[in-house]
């Protein structure tokens, strides 16, 4: 065949593909739905706990309870219950009975007691809310539905702590056990769960596609949801725009949860999406590491608390999509004092505060490095408005770009923690304890939540004595104590509580917003044609 | 030739371990330390130290040098540290995107850029001369996100023409894989239905990743072009009476697009880099989207993989090239 016949064939052919195929656009199936958020970097609930985790897990596993709703209730799930002791060490748990594996096989008792072993052993995510209190051993399964926890000492949040916890078949993950892993290759790329939802591990790549599909037989039934949704299809599109693009488009039937509120006017704008708006619990703050000069003068942390525009942040940045949060604990949790007065901005007052700690002989003309996470513009914005404040003030600011794992591993120590850093701090269980306990008992310094080196005798007292307790008015009243002290030491800058903005397509139904999780619940919603 | 081709793919071995030790070096030394962030929710510093054991991050940086060398000699990338799956078996399901997205980018920049550039030549110092040299300005100067997302706009959203992302819509089972590659597999498996959607879902990044090269490939041409039309066989041709037509298409081009083939070879690497801009608009489950979750989370060796593998990749293509060019000008060929 000669050179040129061979092209001209080829190009021939290549035409009457291209204009003979029908390539019609893609529209979205009646029973599929196609959820565009942020995907886990493994499908092993035990080896990650982050947000994108919990939308997996509480979809392909259960847990002994649940949160629902917002704000959240912890309800009982697998457990039909559970009593603690009078001296708050043994914890036990009523199972279910009847509950079922994807393959079948039934969940009992000691199901529930191996998955507490692989994550303890694991010593991974959520393996850290526990390993204080807990030691594998002491986790037993007395009779088939019936689990006792022995804890090392009293701990409130525990029960609060255990929606964390993925309970999976052992009976799937033993036989791909390889060099005692625990079978964490194996669960990386498939499932062992109970839940709604059954992973399709043909299909799956890794934060880029998960594709699953209804349980019928889950243990829960489907008598709430009389046209649940068979197949979900969890994308995740990396670009904000092309994601809100898709959705107004009718590609896909969500965004994530963080919009920017320029995005949000562009979906409320649109026919076919709206913007569900939800008060979630968390927190954004600036951190200040306590133990480094000038951070160690209160007077120079008030000088800085009173140099934040708050209201500019709120009402010109994110168009009001936030709610001022003058302490450590979210507003709309028990705990947070409803009368606290939050830190306003006022140039002024930080000139006087400034003057004192100068005079006490703070070091406040060196140059302060603020480290923000430079995917996230949110977190330049805050350190922008910061700076500027600082400047007319006298206090040169230096932004630094940085990397959520450089910064937590970072903050090990006081000298390679950061003069100040901004991050959020997520509701991963919901108690005081997540916000305030871990923030500021004094136990915790080396770990990023407790990056603020914060020591104050008194806290330290009212937070350990708060999570001994089993009764919650007791507690409440601690927490509250303590938020007025930590405010009042301006341990760091908490600027708002989020309301989350996740845009949802028209065709969808019955999506109910819980912070664990961000509301991607997938057995309560339906989808119309 | 083919003593040519094992040379240089020897003289590629050094040029690939340099590129590892530098890439390992700039990962490694520089604070990057995936444990913590591994450890989880409120980990104290000896449940990140356990972690840091586990992974091998506390033993001295020589040593976890080594070890992977060791590990990369066999063909064996590791685990993600986050994925926790084989990053070959990641790369390996990412990689065909990528080379199908920059194949046809580069396809379409030539096929555009260099009948551009000669005719750009042919009638230089003209209005469409003139016209083309701002074309190719704003070609090169063009932000390719700001280009992305117009096309978008336009014949997706406002249009519907077509699809706004991905490389196959959601939910519809791809082409049989043979190569990786869906408009080569679809044709393969004669599912010209199958083809007419990846098709359509690459043309808009393509044409995107492809902007730049097109400028560079029209602009070297027309250098190229210009210059041998001086030259003396072009004279004699045009007094012996050949055709213009002819004279230009054939020998003035042959001659000429020598330089624009080493720019093609070069320009292969940049999109491969530029990729990750275009692939993260356009969601394409390309390397190129991989590496960027992958440095967002220290999964270094994840990291190192993408490097190493863009490098290889980068090697056989100027390696095809300096064939191409023995085979344009067989000069070349002779002093190989």
């Amino acid at each position: 065949m000669k050179r040129r016949t061979f092209l001209l064939g080829t190009g021939a052919t290549v035409t009457a593909a291209v204009v003979g195929a029908p390539v019609a656009i893609a529209q979205p199936k009646p029973d599929e739905l196609v959820w565009a958020d942020g995907l886990p970097g493994s499908l092993d609930p035990h080896a990650l706990s982050d947000v994108p985790m919990q939308g997996y897990l509480i979809n392909v596993y259960d847990t002994l309870y649940v949160n629902r709703d917002n704000p959240p209730k912890l309800e009982p799930w697998l457990a039909s219950g559970h009593t603690i002791s009078d001296d708050g060490l043994i914890v036990m748990f009523k199972l279910r009975e009847g509950i079922k594996f994807h393959d079948g096989s039934p969940l009992t008792a000691e199901d529930v007691v191996w998955s507490f072993h692989r994550l303890l052993n694991m010593k991974k995510g959520a393996a850290s809310a526990f390993l204080a209190v807990l030691n594998p051993d002491n986790v037993t399964a007395p009779d088939p539905t019936t689990v006792v926890f022995k804890l090392k000492r009293p701990y409130a949040p525990f029960v609060s702590a255990t929606p964390l916890v993925a309970i999976v078949n052992r009976r799937v993950i033993e036989p791909n056990i390889k060099d005692n892993d625990w079978g964490q290759a194996w669960l990386a790329s498939n499932s062992a769960g109970s839940g709604s939802y059954i992973l399709d591990p043909s299909t799956y790549q890794p934060v880029q596609q998960i594709d699953m599909k209804r349980n019928p037989d889950h243990f829960m039934g489907w008598g709430h949801n009389k046209s649940p949704i068979e197949i979900v299809r969890r994308r995740d599109i990396l670009e904000t725009t092309t994601r809100v693009n898709a959705l107004i488009k009718g590609d896909v039937d969500c965004t994530d949860s963080y919009l920017p509120p320029d995005q949000v006017e562009r979906v409320l704008a649109s026919k076919g999406a709206t913007v569900s708006k939800d008060q979630s619990m968390r927190v954004m703050v600036l951190r200040m590491n306590n133990r480094k000069p000038p951070f160690d003068n209160l007077n120079f942390r008030r000088a800085l608390s009173h140099a934040f525009n708050y209201r500019g942040f709120i009402d010109d940045v994110l168009k009001g999509y936030a709610v001022r949060n003058a302490g450590p604990i979210p507003v709309n949790l028990w705990g947070s004092p409803q009368d606290l007065p939050p830190y306003a901005f006022n140039l002024e007052a930080a000139k006087e505060f400034l003057a004192k700690a100068k005079a006490e002989g703070a070091p406040v003309d060196r140059e302060i490095e603020i480290h923000i996470q430079q995917h996230l513009a949110q977190t330049t914005q805050a350190a922008q408005i910061l700076q500027q404040a600082l400047r007319k003030i006298g206090v040169n600011l230096r932004i630094v770009p940085n990397l959520w794992p450089q910064l937590v591993s970072s903050t090990a120590k006081v000298e390679t923690t950061p003069d100040m850093w901004v991050h959020w701090v997520s509701s991963y269980f919901i108690d005081p304890e997540n916000w305030i306990g871990q923030m500021y008992d004094s136990q915790f310094h080396g770990t990023w939540k407790a990056s603020s080196w914060y020591k104050n005798d008194k806290v330290d007292s009212l937070l350990r004595e708060a999570r001994g307790l089993d009764d919650q008015s007791k507690r409440q009243a601690l927490y509250e104590e303590a938020s007025r002290i930590v405010v009042s030491d301006a341990a760091d800058i908490w600027i708002y509580n989020a309301i989350e903005l996740r845009g949802l397509s028209n065709r969808l139904h019955g999506f109910r917003f819980t912070p664990i999780g961000s509301g991607a619940d997938f057995r309560v919603m339906s989808l119309t044609s | 030739m083919i003593r040519f081709v094992l040379q240089r793919l020897l003289l590629a071995i050094p040029a690939l371990f340099g590129l590892l030790v530098l890439t390992f070096i700039m990962l490694r030394v520089l604070p990057n330390d995936p444990s913590a962030a591994l450890a989880g929710e409120n980990a104290t510093p000896a449940q990140i130290a356990a972690v840091r054991n586990a992974y091998g991050f506390d033993e001295p940086l020589w040593k976890q040098f080594i070890i992977y060398v060791e590990q990369v000699g066999r063909g064996d990338f590791g685990n993600s540290i986050i994925s926790n799956r084989p990053v070959v078996s990641d790369i390996a399901w990412r990689l065909p995107a990528t080379i199908e997205l920059t194949f046809v980018a580069l396809l379409f920049a030539a096929c555009v850029g260099i009948p551009l550039g000669t005719l750009a030549a042919v009638w230089h110092n003209s209005l469409f001369d003139h016209v083309m040299r701002i074309v190719t300005v704003a070609g090169l100067a063009v932000a390719s996100f700001w280009f992305a997302i117009m096309l978008q706009m336009t014949f997706s959203m406002e249009l519907d023409w077509l699809p706004l992302r991905g490389r196959f819509p959601v939910g519809l089972s791809p082409p049989l894989q043979i190569t990786g590659l869906y408009l080569l597999d679809s044709l393969l498996t004669l599912r010209f239905d199958l083809f007419g959607q990846a098709f359509a879902h690459i043309l808009m990044p393509a044409l995107t990743l492809s902007l730049g090269g097109l400028a560079s490939i029209a602009r070297f041409t027309r250098a190229g072009v210009l210059e041998t039309m001086q030259k003396d066989f072009v004279h004699y041709a045009e007094a012996a009476g050949y055709a213009r037509r002819r004279i230009i298409w054939v020998y003035v081009l042959r001659n000429s697009v020598v330089g624009a083939t080493t720019q093609i070879g070069l320009l292969f690497g940049a999109l491969i880099s530029s990729a990750v801009a275009v692939e993260s608009i356009f969601d394409w489950p390309g390397v190129g989207s991989y590496a960027v979750s992958a440095i967002l989370t220290s999964d270094y060796k994840a990291v190192l993989a993408v490097t190493l593998v863009v490098g290889l990749i980068y090697s056989i293509v100027n390696i095809a090239i300096d064939v191409v060019h023995a085979w344009l000008d067989p000069r070349v060929a002779e002093n190989l």
